[in-house]
């Protein structure tokens, strides 16, 4: 495949970023809900 | 539960995951593997740009939910202004919808550079589209970075619905820039003006998966982010009752 | 524990503590400055200032058409141009230092030199944009860009044989 250092880079920087940023959201927001009470959790 | 104005979390928002975007996920994670062996392997190479014209189907395809994503954010935001339906809830929306949007815009711009480079011959040049569309990026993260401002979430929510409804008519100006002026980028594939589809046929059914696991994809970010906004937004309201409650227990040893 | 020593409504007594979740008031939210979203502004707001500047003296109009030289204003020969036409089939010779090719649009012909070779998918009878000067009737170009068009089609090699076996002349089939 020609360019093929291009090509795949792009698909890896693509679903890399949207991985990277999936994790992200969900360990934030385990490190949030752990310091949200839990008297103020709606779902506890 | 919780009937507060500025935390209208319902009850139903348990934690950033639920039964059915764990199904998404599983859905986007089938449909990533689909995109990158039709994308990589399966589908043709291109007559004039041979095999570079794969990085398409993660260019275009991001370009297209940014769009999107900023338009999702312009009508959450009219949803917060409207009184009727003023809800923190299209806020977080918005900011949530906005911070994926400049995502996918980013990956655009990164995935457009690296296939300038191997087609133009140039990673970047200050043509219509490439100019519009940097100044809708810097744009958006001026916009997360007003979010970012402080005072009471209300406040935030207002400052950002209106810089979001502003925003929003840049997009028409970046998509017809290459109708409007001469530019090095190509005219639109697909949603031009007076363009008729001209693709062909395996081509073009890869680059509609590429829109919709993008489009999964963008539904599962967004959900899991306002989640998470919500939840960041219950931790800012709960930084006083967790003082009054050190407080409290201060005070509870100095009376025994 | 009695309630007498609270002095302050934060609660009644440990023994009957309010759990429920309050109405919170503006005043009570975080007040810290937030420094990282002012400098952000501060650098967005700079980077917008250059793309608009970009806009104005790049963008609008990026480049001029072969036929346009002199013709339009902004393209007077003279000064630095882009320039955009398709290369004349056969007309690309390359000697290792220098690339020459004769570059067309709507019926008029310029001569380009480039010093190196062009990058991308350069070829014959593609659009090109070549930024350079005009002197003496040559375009001396420095840079080359390959402005691809939005048609795909599959690479397929019985194509490009019947195209091979059709377009002899000299001119593009486009």
């Amino acid at each position: 495949m020609d360019n093929a250092g291009f090509i795949i880079t792009s698909y890896v920087i693509t679903f890399g970023a949207v991985g990277a940023y999936a994790i992200g959201i969900i360990r934030r927001s385990r490190k949030s809900s752990r310091d949200v009470p839990r008297d103020q959790r709606p779902w506890s | 539960m919780n009937t507060s104005s500025s935390l209208d979390a319902s009850p139903r928002d348990r934690v950033t995951g639920t039964p059915f975007t764990r199904g998404l996920g599983i859905l986007v994670l089938v449909g990533m593997v689909l995109l990158i062996v039709l994308g990589l392997f399966v589908s043709p190479a291109d007559v004039n740009q041979g095999e570079s014209v794969r990085i398409m189907y993660a260019h275009v395809p991001g370009a297209w939910l940014a769009y999107l994503a900023f338009i999702v954010t312009a009508v959450s935001s009219a949803a917060y202004l409207w009184n009727r339906t003023r809800s923190l809830t299209w806020d977080r929306i918005a900011g949530a919808s906005a911070e994926v949007g400049v995502l996918f815009m980013g990956i655009s711009l990164i995935t457009g550079s690296l296939w300038g480079r191997i087609t133009w011959g140039t990673y970047w040049t200050w043509d219509a589209r490439l100019t519009t569309t940097a100044f809708l990026f810097v744009t958006y993260i001026g916009y997360l970075a007003v979010r970012g401002l402080g005072g009471t979430h209300q406040q935030r929510a207002r400052r950002s619905a209106v810089l979001a409804l502003l925003a929003v008519l840049e997009i028409p100006l970046v998509h017809f820039s290459v109708e409007l002026w001469n530019t090095l980028h190509q005219e639109a594939s697909v949603a031009g003006r007076g363009t008729n589809v001209d693709m062909d046929g395996l081509m073009l059914f890869t680059l509609f998966l590429g829109v919709v696991v993008f489009t999964l994809m963008y539904v599962w970010l967004v959900l899991h982010r306002q989640r998470s906004l919500a939840l960041d937004d219950m931790l800012d309201d709960s930084g006083l009752d967790n003082a009054l409650t050190a407080r409290r227990a201060e005070a509870e040893r100095m009376t025994h | 524990m009695n309630q007498d020593f609270n002095d302050d409504n934060i609660g009644t007594s440990a023994d009957s503590l309010d759990l429920s979740p309050r109405a919170v008031t503006p005043r009570q939210q975080r007040k810290r400055r937030p420094w990282p979203a002012i400098i952000v502004l501060v650098l967005v707001v700079a980077a917008g200032g250059i793309v608009l500047t970009k806009f104005l003296t790049s963008a609008i109009d990026y480049y001029c058409n072969v036929n346009e030289i002199g013709a339009k204003s902004g393209c007077e020969a003279g000064h630095r141009l882009r320039v955009q036409g398709v290369v004349d089939k056969g007309s690309v010779e390359n000697d290792g230092v220098t690339t020459k090719f004769d570059m067309s649009f709507g019926g008029v012909t310029i001569p380009v030199t480039y010093d190196g070779e062009p990058g991308g998918i350069f070829k014959e009878c593609i659009p090109v944009v070549v930024h350079g000067i005009l002197t003496d009737g040559v375009f001396m170009g420095d840079r080359v860009e390959v402005k691809h068009s939005n048609d795909y089609k599959a690479d397929n090699p019985d194509r490009m044989k019947n195209e091979g076996s059709t377009s002899e002349g000299t001119a593009c089939s486009q």
